[in-house]
């Protein structure tokens, strides 16, 4: 996989479960080591720094998790989760510290009453708040957002997803959102990448992907998506995938979507499809797609 | 055939009873597809729950009517309550795994459901089951039915569990976000059965989700609950092109678009038009009908953020939405 992500831009990732979405981020963010390849933040390799400068480079690089639960500690209260990190990087005093995590919880939504509670006092919306929150006070460049939205309500969702938008403003943040929702990652997304076991398939400005999708893998995924439209007014012919995304141990020779594609022909099974820039910035691994 | 009549549940606390729904009413008809949609909490699942009388009876206070063809299931005892559960009305969960007993297999699950309303051998049952799995779409049913619930995937769990439901050929199921724990295209592919199952079997559906996507797809009514209440139930294209009340329209505004992405393109500050959270305050920038709930929250004498998550506030818009209906 290859790709490039702007300052400032919110980069979008989908994939079903399976597709590897959360492995790409979780190496962003130095998480997990590259296997083979590089990875450069504004020019530094992560990889190949010492464990020393490692911890000093990745505070610009900070993930948020999609369980808001299980990201926090029960046993701690919320301002000690949100100070911890401020306490690791070191240098500041105890008051300082508050102030600043009191005041990244002031920009996220939440009341400074709240900070002394423990996360179980707190709504899943609150407590996603408080991750968003506790990446905040390192102040941070890229952002990686781990299914952020997936377990929390409709209402919710727009809710952090708004907060998400306005930080970025703010702040100049790039984001990495990573996501299976599409309306979410159309919603956020400058531009957008199809992630199929492992592979990239489709990469291209989001307008692009969502007006002409050409990938056969995202034009399925676009007209699974239910839309919450009276009969009349939905136009779409579902594609409906057969069976499930195979075992990424042991993938389909080729092309790895053609298991399941449309129009999987003999070549689909001995060549693998070329990664093409079939318009200006969209990218497309398919034998058969034409712009 | 299923008529809910002023159902209300309430739970015990440490305070005495604490409602949690009030005054719930609906019906289904034959083979109609019935959404019902609403937050977390709102007490979509506790009302399917409380349908099949599956609340613990010691903690939980349900009054109300249920009639099912004419019976009251509210009332009924243990016993009555369990030929009707499974054989009259069946009932799919939320995540398959947890719904699944990880130490038998899943043709024994099944036949289990079976043979608890049918009185057949074994050899029978078995046959049954693998006709069953085969109908939902398993590919080699006579295999599956001697695998365990961890070695098929969640999609496939998802199917085991409506052939379990839909094997004694109930009139009426209660699907309690079937989809929400699956993927897009594997939520399309279950969806799809689901609506095939219940037109060619006649099957009632009761749909509980808060995805209103699919509900657009699957149903052709829609409830949508509040606090425990329900606020409007209209034809599901009919509450889609004109919601009636501003927590369904609310609800609808909420849902991030992909088509409305570039109407937003022209400033990053013009995203939150879209994207409107149902709760709290209206945005500026998104206004209309949700206005209207504020200014009526306002008129109830409460700051709209409060008042919203107040029952009274929910029970007075269900009125208003009424009137209007």
């Amino acid at each position: 996989m290859s790709f490039d992500v702007q300052a400032g831009e919110t980069f979008g990732v989908i994939g079903e479960s399976g597709s590897g979405k959360t492995t790409i981020g979780r190496a962003l963010v130095s998480l997990l080591k590259p296997t083979a390849g590089t990875m450069l933040h504004d020019g530094q390799n992560l990889a190949a720094l010492s464990a020393n400068q490692l911890r000093k480079a990745r505070r610009a690089y900070q993930i948020v998790f999609q369980d808001p639960s299980a990201a926090l500690n029960p046993r701690q209260t919320i301002l000690d989760s949100v100070c911890e990190p401020l306490e690791i990087q070191g240098g500041l005093s105890r008051i300082e510290r508050e102030a600043r995590a009191i005041e990244a919880l002031g920009r996220v939504g939440i009341a400074s009453e709240y900070a002394r509670r423990y996360p179980h006092m707190l709504s899943g919306g609150q407590k996603q708040r408080v991750n968003i929150a506790r990446v905040l006070t390192l102040r941070p460049r890229l952002i990686v957002c781990d299914e952020v939205v997936a377990a929390l309500d409709v209402s919710i969702r727009g809710d952090v997803l708004n907060l998400f938008a306005e930080l970025q403003r703010d702040f100049g943040l790039t984001y990495v959102f990573i996501t299976h929702d599409l309306s979410v990652v159309a919603h956020v997304s400058d531009r957008v990448a199809v992630t199929y076991l492992g592979r990239f398939v489709e990469l291209g400005p989001t307008e692009a992907i969502n007006e002409a999708p050409l990938h056969p893998y995202t034009q399925a995924l676009m007209s699974a998506e239910p839309v919450a439209l009276p009969s009349h007014l939905r136009t779409t012919q579902r594609i409906v995938l057969e069976g499930e995304i195979p075992s990424p141990i042991d993938p389909p020779s080729g092309c790895r979507f053609r298991t399941r594609c449309r129009h999987a022909q003999a070549e689909c099974a001995s060549r693998e499809p070329e990664w093409r820039e079939l318009r200006p910035g969209h990218f497309v691994a398919c034998h058969f797609a034409k712009s | 055939m299923l008529e809910v009549r002023g159902l209300s549940i309430a739970f015990a606390s440490p305070t005495g009873f604490t409602p949690v729904t009030r005054e719930v009413s609906f019906s289904i008809a034959p083979g109609e597809r019935l959404g019902v949609v609403g937050e977390s909490g709102c007490g979509k699942s506790v009302t399917g729950l409380s349908i099949l009388g599956l609340l613990p009876r010691r903690h939980s206070r349900v009054t109300g009517e249920i009639l099912f063809d004419g019976e009251d299931l509210n009332r009924m005892s243990p016993d009555q309550m369990r030929a009707v559960r499974g054989r009259k009305i069946g009932m799919i969960f939320q995540e398959p795994m947890t719904a699944l007993d990880p130490v038998f297999t899943i043709g024994e699950q099944i036949g289990e459901a079976y043979r608890q309303h049918f009185p057949v051998s074994r050899a029978q049952a078995r046959e049954r089951v693998i006709e069953a799995l085969a109908r939902v779409g398993i590919p080699l049913p006579a295999r599956r039915h001697d695998e365990y619930p961890h070695q098929l995937s969640g999609g496939m769990r998802q199917r085991v569990m409506i052939a379990m439901a839909l094997i004694c050929e109930p009139r009426l199921l209660i699907a309690d976000e079937p989809t929400t724990a699956l993927d897009v295209t594997v939520q399309a592919q279950i969806t799809d059965l689901l609506l095939e199952l219940s037109s060619t079997q006649g099957t009632a559906l009761m749909f509980i989700t808060h995805d209103l996507g699919v509900v657009a797809e699957v149903c052709t009514r829609m409830v949508t609950m509040y606090a425990g209440e329900v606020v409007e139930d209209a034809p599901t294209d009919e509450a889609l092109l004109r919601p009636r009340h501003p927590y369904t329209s609310g609800l609808l505004r909420s849902l991030p678009r992909l088509a409305q992405r570039k109407a937003n393109r022209c400033s990053r500050g013009l995203r939150r038009s879209a994207v409107c959270a149902a709760r709290g305050l209206p945005r500026s920038s998104c206004r209309g009908r949700w206005h209207e709930r504020a200014d009526h929250a306002g008129a109830a004498g409460a700051r709209s953020q409060d008042s919203l998550r107040h029952p009274r506030a929910g029970r007075h818009g269900q009125g208003r939405g009424w009137c209007e209906l």
